[in-house]
């Protein structure tokens, strides 16, 4: 099988779930040629030439990717033709017959989205969820101090970041994926917490939380990275894939955390 | 001295004057001030022309309120301006947002309560909000990489043709970071992208937004980026792919209001220039996150 053969199985499987291909969208092919014989999938948060390097290394030449493989939403590389470091990665790439794909428009069309599934099974979140909506979790009463070590035991995390009194005590969370992180606000439901991957660091929650807490309000929110909080979910949709593929090895690796000690 | 610190000040003495007390607690004199003529007095003074087109402007409160004082800040949280009520300053200028959104719109939280307890305290206690983001940002020198590079303890050390570029002090990326954090007070945790044992002697200093095609120009002559908000989809994969390909590079991310901090409190100076016979002070925000590992 082809890499182009792969993406036109995954579009005929979208099509049978009434989600049809997007005339516009960032899941495209971003290096290596699609007509490249398929030995293994890899998928991933992120193409980071990293997981790249870790891919070839287990015979996984298609990389499947939930995030840009070039640093930014387009994949637009015309600023980076002389950076050694693009160079590098695009050589290795073709040295090693590779091929990369993003999907991400469509994996967030999914139902349930997998990104919000795999983050809450991470989290160790998923036996509370509320049963019509996925982004939205009850859970018995918690320091959101003991919430938060038992959450970052759970997904290794290095470099969370945490806003909120440590004590405030947690029941009602609401999360989103990436940079999707939910807007705090008192309607149509006052969450305790929202956890997501990133976001604006003011211009939003980041005022919201504090003049919460001003007027004793308290509310908080888990900021995991965008990896701890989007690599779980492209395993969910390595599950997804492998029945499509019959014969194709689908090897979930996370593109794991960036930031170090 | 409104136009401009370069004429009149170093860029020496503009981070020094920034770095000591701001508070000046001179008896207002004869004419008084309206917040409406202090925002005619800043947009006049400012070094670019005023666009129209800005975040910058009145967020809150009437124009013709007479102003008892200024109190600078990165961001006007209901604390902040607590404080500056407290220490009878009613005019209160801001970098980054008052009310949620990029552009200050609460949209659907506007019948928040907490929305309306800022909005009723605002008004409670007759406060004028000014956003001066863009306009400060725009200004030459530019405040905030120098105000950062000297809260970094660098101001020695800078590139005479880049304000953004510093030879520091030998180090590694590992202790460096250690050194940041206890030097600016980060409580979020200091993250790190790179090797600690990295050798660090040159960083590129870029406070607030930190996007690739500023690391494109600057990585060549830097070992370090200081960022403040690198996106985890843009800067931050290009350093870890840097790391990767074997380039001896790293990041240290502050968090955005730690980073513009310094450079957003420069504007008292500033101000103080413009209006001598206000009172001026700084409001600090404390780093509001926290990290589990921290």
């Amino acid at each position: 099988m082809t890499a182009q053969e792969v993406v036109t199985r995954l579009q005929q499987r979208l099509t049978e779930e009434g989600i049809q291909w997007r005339a516009q969208t960032v899941d495209t092919f971003k290096a290596g040629s699609p007509d490249t014989e398929v030995r293994g999938i890899a998928t991933s948060g992120m193409a980071t030439f990293d997981l790249i390097r870790r891919a070839a290394e287990r015979y996984r030449n298609f990389v499947i990717s939930h995030e840009p493989t070039f640093y930014n939403h387009l994949d637009q590389t015309a600023n980076l033709t002389a950076d050694p470091t693009y160079l590098a990665k695009q050589q290795f790439i073709r040295e090693h017959n590779m091929v990369v794909f993003r999907f991400h428009d469509h994996a967030h069309m999914l139902r349930p989205d997998p990104l919000i599934i795999g983050s809450a099974r991470a989290l160790g979140l998923t036996p509370f969820a509320q049963p019509d909506n996925p982004r939205v979790y009850t859970i018995q009463p918690t320091p959101l101090r003991v919430l938060v070590a038992d959450m970052q035991r759970r997904v290794s995390g290095r470099a969370m970041r945490v806003m909120g009194d440590p004590e405030m005590v947690i029941r009602r969370i609401v999360l989103g994926p990436g940079s999707g992180v939910p807007a705090l606000a008192s309607t149509p439901e006052a969450f305790d917490l929202a956890i997501g991957g990133e976001t604006a660091e003011a211009g939003g929650n980041a005022e919201y939380i504090l003049d919460a807490a001003a007027i004793g309000q308290p509310r908080a929110m888990i900021l995991l990275g965008h990896m701890l909080s989007e690599d779980f979910g492209m395993q969910e949709v390595a599950n997804w894939m492998r029945p499509l593929l019959p014969g194709v090895d689908v090897e979930w690796i996370p593109a794991g955390e960036p930031f170090g000690a | 001295m409104s136009r401009m610190l370069t004429s009149r000040l170093s860029r020496r003495e503009f981070v020094v004057a920034a770095a000591g007390s701001l508070a000046v607690a001179r008896p207002s004199a004869a004419r008084q001030l309206t917040a409406g003529a202090v925002i005619e007095r800043i947009r006049a003074s400012v070094s670019v022309p005023w666009n129209e087109k800005t975040v910058d402007g009145l967020k809150a409160g009437d124009p013709s309120t007479v102003v008892t004082g200024i109190a600078v800040t990165v961001m006007a949280t209901l604390d902040v301006l607590r404080r500056a009520a407290a220490a009878k300053k009613n005019f209160i200028v801001t970098q980054e947002p008052v009310f949620y959104a990029p552009n200050d719109n609460p949209g659907p939280r506007e019948t928040d309560p907490v929305y309306l307890a800022k909005k009723d305290f605002i008004e409670k206690e007759r406060l004028v909000i000014f956003r001066f983001s863009d306009h400060w940002n725009a200004s030459r020198p530019q405040a905030a990489p120098l105000a950062l590079a000297d809260a970094l303890g660098w101001s020695k050390d800078r590139a005479t043709e880049n304000d953004r570029l510093y030879s520091v002090p030998p180090t590694t990326l590992g202790a460096l970071a250690a050194d940041v954090r206890t030097r600016l007070n980060i409580r979020g945790g200091v993250r790190i992208v790179g090797r600690s044992d990295l050798p660090v002697r040159n960083a590129y200093v870029s406070p607030g937004t930190t996007d690739v095609p500023g690391i494109l120009a600057h990585l060549p002559r830097a070992d370090v980026v200081i960022a403040g908000e690198p996106r985890e989809w843009e800067a931050v994969p290009y350093i870890a792919d840097n790391v990767t390909a074997g380039h001896a590079k790293g990041m240290i991310a502050l968090g955005r209001l730690v980073s513009e901090e310094p450079g957003a409190l420069v504007a008292a100076v500033w101000l103080k220039s413009v209006m001598p016979e206000l009172a001026i002070e700084s409001v600090r925000l404390t780093d509001p996150y926290w990290s589990p590992r921290a």
